[in-house]
This record gives structure tokens, C-alpha cells and sequence, in this order.
């Protein structure tokens, strides 16, 4: 059992790794946020966005990001920008995936304009495959707030944990609140 | 590192432990330098054999090979007229693309070769091609997997050497993963120095003897060279990863040319390989243009337009490159492209909606709902029609307000 814990741990690690590795300098975002994590969910602790997950990240997951816009993404040189459509933010996005060789068959099942807390943003939903076969179904959305972008995503393994555990991603979704980042 | 490399680490790790195991099991074992004459006459050539035939099916079921038959099928004609008269004949080449705008190209023991759509985009003729499927083919005919493995099951620093190279590739770090490991040694580390140099020197011969002009090889080296100051060292894998790319070059330079060989009546066969890559020159700029490199896909786009002239999709393309780069005058430009597409084939809708986003950025409502408009008369099913109703939304009411 013990042994179970640290190689959980251990993946958890590399996967937090692997979601923050950025190149180049960036200011830090301007704004922050605030969110309900659902009951029976637990916080997976590091200090660049908010991971959520019931059992664990292999079954699902929620990421929830304030990122500042000039801040590199690993594999597309393209940046998000103020001036940006959702469409065009949504495009730097689906780049990025697709750019990414991680995400084996990846497949953008939709891509649509999407009011989030008021602001305009967008939706995409995608599915993948990891090198060992393992399905993926990702929920992601995002919108861009002057120099912040903000990404709220659910990742489940397999449509049994994404049906049953949206509607955590919904509370969460509906409880997001911008604040103000404190000067530093 | 993320999950999936730490992974490719993990089976590194045990390569590395058999091998340590193997050195140790085999001290007393005098060390076998040369290959036997008969292909798969001993275990350890049918293991790597099989291990290849492994990592090909995991690998191709990604998603990540280009299909396109009639590209397969030229380029295995390239490279069985490469082969010379006195190679296994029951070492079957294969030649395959992969969706990779990266410049590289590897192959795996078993004769299986894959060349990146990116390094494909960038060459100019068939004795470019020949060039470097020549240097696949030599490390599967003289089975350099075979010598690497006995000469490094006993120098596990090999393995290290192998993840270092890896931690340092960001642009491959996940195909590795996908290759497994021995396709990762042939790709990302490639083999010794000798056996990179031994690649370079017999498949330039092997290429000469089969027609091509030599020069080709060597202008292949110098369009690299420029590439690597274009975009970095991370890049160019194939041709910066073994010894260093000048070193190679001037190593070819050198080199005598072949007995019995009029260079006159060499041929470098640009507009039939040209022609052949056709859709591929677009498809790899599109993965460019993704992945923000906007000046290579450029290149990519204006070499296909050399072929093409009046296509409409490769002045969309000029016209993407120039609006998500967002230059000065980009815009402008943009619009150029954009409306030279529409002049060569007016019901492509995607100009009409690329017009219509720059117009509507810029504030100017109207003429923004004119194209939006004709896009989604000429494509109502679009799978961005959601957006677009949005932005004809807007201009409606921009046009009360």
C-alpha cells in the first residue's frame, strides 16, 4: 500500500512538472482567483494554479490557472495577447496541443465562444490518448482579462469518471471569482 | 519531465541495469566487433528485431504518420534504387513520413526508415532525399543498431548519455517517448561518431553511384547550416546531433568521388521530387504555422506556390502566417493573400471569414459583416459557425448602436 502512495506521488509530481514547464521570463498575472472546491475532492499543493482531483489525477482532474499572457507555452512559439478574440486565444491553445506529441490522437471534438463569469471566453473539448492507449476527455475553457489568462480545464480517463464528476467541474466553474493580485 | 518521458527513463533505466547485467554475465566473453555475415543469425540482432517491430506498431497507432501512398511509394522507389547489389536481400526497406515539422530522419535495424515531414519540406530535390535516405540505409545495411549494442551493452554510459540528450531535445521529448528505445538511440542520439561518419561517407557514395549529383548532398549540409541560425541548435537533430554538421561537411567535402562517375551526367530530379511532396509542403507549413514559426512556414508556402502558382489554399496560407504573426503591415499583407485567394477560387470560405476577423478588429463593422456573411453563405455547416454568428451578432448591433 505504501509502495502504491509513493509511486502516486511520484506521477503526481512529474505531472505537475510537466503542466508548468515554460520557457522565458514573465510578469506575474495581475489578477488572481477564487473557487469552491467541491466536497470530497482534495487540493494537490504547489504555488503556479489550483489542482483539484477525487481519486487522482489519472482518473480526473480540474486545473484552474491564472497565466499571465506574455508567459511562453512549451511547444508553440505563439502568445496570448490583450487584444485577442476567445477564437484567437482558443487557437493559441488547440496549437498547443496539437503541437504537443504527448497527446497521441488528439481530437478536437468542439471549439466554441462561451461566456465565462461575464467575460468573454471560449470552450474547447478534446480528447486524447496517452502512449500507453489510456482515452482522455478534457473540458477546458478559458478567457483572457487585460494582461491575465484565465484556463479552468476537467480531464477524466474515461466517460464514466467525466459523466460522473462534471458536475464537480460546474460548481467549481460557477463559484470562480477574480480578485485583484495583491502588489508584491 | 513530464510522466510519459519519465516513463521512456524507466525502460532506459532497465536497458541500462541489462546491460550492466549483460557486462557482468559476459566479462569472460571476448567482444564481438564484427557483424556475421548472415542477417538475424544471432539472438541479439533478432531481439533488436523484434524489439523495433514493437515500438513501430506502438508507434504508428499515434497518429503521428503522414498517409499520403503516392509520397510512400516515390520514396521507396528513392531508396530501393539506393540499395546496392550486394545487401541483404531479405532486409526489407521501408521508407515512411511522420507529421513532425522538425528536421530529422531515422531509421530502425529492421529496415524500417522514417524521414519528418519538416526535413522533406526543406529539401529541394530528389539527390537531397537520396542524400539522407543513403545515410538511413547505411546504418541498416551495415547494421550499425547491431554494432552499437554490443560495442555499448558494456559502456552503460551510453544509456546516460542517451537521457541527457533527451532532457536537452524539448522538440523530441515526447516522440522519443513514443519511438521507445531503440528507436530513440536511432533518432535522437544516433550512433557513434565512426558510425554517423561511416553513414555520411558510404551513403554519399551510394548515392553518387545511383546517379545523383554529389553537390546536392553537401548544399543539403550549408541549407541546414542556415537553418540552425535561423531557429537554434534545438532544432535540427539529424544533422546536429551526431558529429557536428561543419565537421560532417567538410568530411564530404573531402571525400573522393566515386571511380567512373561523370558528374555531367548527374541529375538532382527537383521538379519530379517537387511534385511528388506536393500536399505535404502545405500540410507541414500548417504544423509551423502552429507552432508559430511563421518565416519557415513562409518558405514552405512559397516553395509549393513554385509548383502551384495559382492555388488558392497556399495564398490562404501566406495570408494565416501574416495575420496571427501580427506584424507591422501584417495586416495588409494579410489581406493581400486573402484576396488573391478569393480572386482564384471564390467559394473557398475561409478567406472570407479571415477578411472579416481583420476588419473586425480594426472596428470596421460593416465590411466585416459583408465577409462574415459570405463565409457562412458559402460554408453553413463550419465548424466555427458559433463564432462567426457571434461576430455578425455584434456588427448588428454595432450597426443600431
Amino acid at each position: 500500500m505504501e509502495k502504491k502512495l509513493w509511486f502516486s506521488l511520484f506521477i503526481i509530481i512529474a505531472i505537475c512538472l510537466a503542466c508548468t514547464h515554460t520557457a522565458g521570463l514573465s510578469k506575474p498575472a495581475s489578477y488572481e482567483f477564487m473557487v469552491d472546491i467541491p466536497e470530497g475532492w482534495r487540493k494537490i499543493d504547489n504555488n503556479r494554479y489550483l489542482l483539484v482531483t477525487r481519486e487522482n489525477p489519472f482518473q480526473q482532474y480540474i486545473l484552474v490557472q491564472n497565466r499571465p499572457i506574455g508567459k511562453s507555452f512549451r511547444h508553440t512559439k505563439k502568445k496570448m495577447q490583450k487584444a485577442m478574440l476567445p477564437e484567437e486565444a482558443a487557437q493559441v491553445v488547440i496549437d498547443e496541443l496539437i503541437s504537443d506529441q504527448n497527446l497521441l490522437n488528439l481530437r478536437v471534438l468542439k471549439n466554441t465562444p462561451e461566456i465565462i463569469k461575464g467575460f468573454d471566453g471560449f470552450k474547447i473539448l478534446y480528447t486524447y490518448q496517452d502512449a500507453e492507449g489510456h482515452t482522455y476527455q478534457t473540458l477546458y475553457y478559458g478567457f483572457i482579462k487585460e494582461d491575465t489568462f484565465f484556463n479552468l480545464r476537467f480531464t477524466a480517463s474515461d466517460r464514466f469518471h467525466f459523466q460522473r464528476d462534471i458536475e464537480a467541474f460546474r460548481h467549481m466553474l460557477n463559484s470562480f471569482e477574480i480578485i485583484k493580485a495583491e502588489a508584491t | 519531465m513530464n510522466m510519459r518521458l519519465s516513463k521512456l527513463f524507466l525502460h532506459l533505466s532497465g536497458l541500462l541495469l541489462l546491460a550492466v547485467a549483460t557486462a557482468c554475465s559476459t566479462h569472460s566473453k571476448p567482444e564481438i566487433s564484427l557483424v556475421p555475415d548472415v542477417l538475424l543469425a544471432t539472438e541479439d540482432e533478432q531481439m533488436l528485431w523484434q524489439k523495433s517491430e514493437q515500438e513501430q506498431r506502438a508507434f504508428e497507432s499515434n497518429g503521428l504518420i503522414y498517409t499520403d501512398k503516392e509520397l510512400e511509394d516515390y520514396l521507396n522507389q528513392v531508396v530501393a534504387n539506393l540499395k546496392p547489389e550486394d545487401a541483404p536481400a531479405d532486409l526489407v526497406i521501408r521508407v515512411k513520413v511522420i507529421k513532425n515539422p522538425y528536421l530529422n530522419a531515422f531509421a530502425y535495424p529492421n529496415g524500417m526508415i522514417y524521414i519528418h515531414s519538416g526535413l522533406l519540406a526543406r529539401m529541394d530535390n530528389e539527390a537531397q532525399l537520396a542524400a539522407v535516405l543513403a545515410h538511413e540505409l547505411t546504418h541498416c545495411i551495415r547494421r550499425h543498431a547491431l554494432q552499437a549494442f554490443r560495442k555499448y551493452r558494456n559502456q552503460p554510459a551510453f544509456l546516460i548519455a542517451i537521457q541527457q540528450t533527451l532532457l536537452k531535445s524539448k522538440g523530441l521529448q515526447a516522440l522519443a517517448h513514443s519511438m521507445g528505445v531503440t528507436g530513440a538511440m536511432a533518432a535522437i542520439s544516433g550512433y557513434a561518431r565512426e558510425l554517423e561518419a561511416e553513414a555520411d561517407l558510404v551513403g554519399y557514395e551510394w548515392a553518387v553511384q545511383a546517379g545523383y549529383n554529389p553537390k546536392e548532398a553537401l548544399s543539403l549540409f550549408d541549407q541546414m547550416l542556415s537553418d540552425i541560425a535561423q531557429v537554434g541548435h534545438e532544432e535540427p537533430f539529424f544533422f546536429g546531433s551526431h558529429p557536428k554538421i561543419r565537421q560532417r561537411a567538410e568530411n564530404l567535402q573531402k571525400s573522393p568521388m566515386p571511380a567512373n562517375i561523370d558528374i555531367r551526367a548527374t541529375h538532382k530530379r527537383s521538379e519530379l521530387f517537387l511534385a511528388k511532396l506536393d500536399t505535404l509542403l502545405l500540410d507541414n507549413a500548417r504544423l509551423d504555422i502552429r507552432l508559430g514559426r511563421f518565416q519557415i512556414a513562409r518558405g514552405g508556402v512559397d516553395k509549393y506556390l513554385r509548383i502551384k502558382p495559382d492555388d488558392t489554399r497556399a495564398y490562404f496560407l501566406l495570408g494565416e502566417i501574416h495575420r496571427q504573426r501580427g506584424h507591422n503591415n501584417d495586416a495588409k499583407k494579410a489581406l493581400s493573400y486573402y484576396s488573391r485567394a478569393i480572386t482564384l477560387d471564390p467559394s473557398y470560405a475561409a478567406p472570407h471569414k479571415a477578411i472579416g476577423l481583420i476588419h473586425y478588429k480594426k472596428g470596421q463593422r460593416a465590411l466585416a459583416k459583408k465577409f462574415f456573411e459570405s463565409c457562412l453563405q458559402l460554408s453553413p455547416d463550419s465548424s466555427d459557425q458559433a463564432y462567426i454568428r457571434g461576430y455578425l451578432k455584434q456588427c448588428t448591433l454595432s450597426e443600431e448602436g
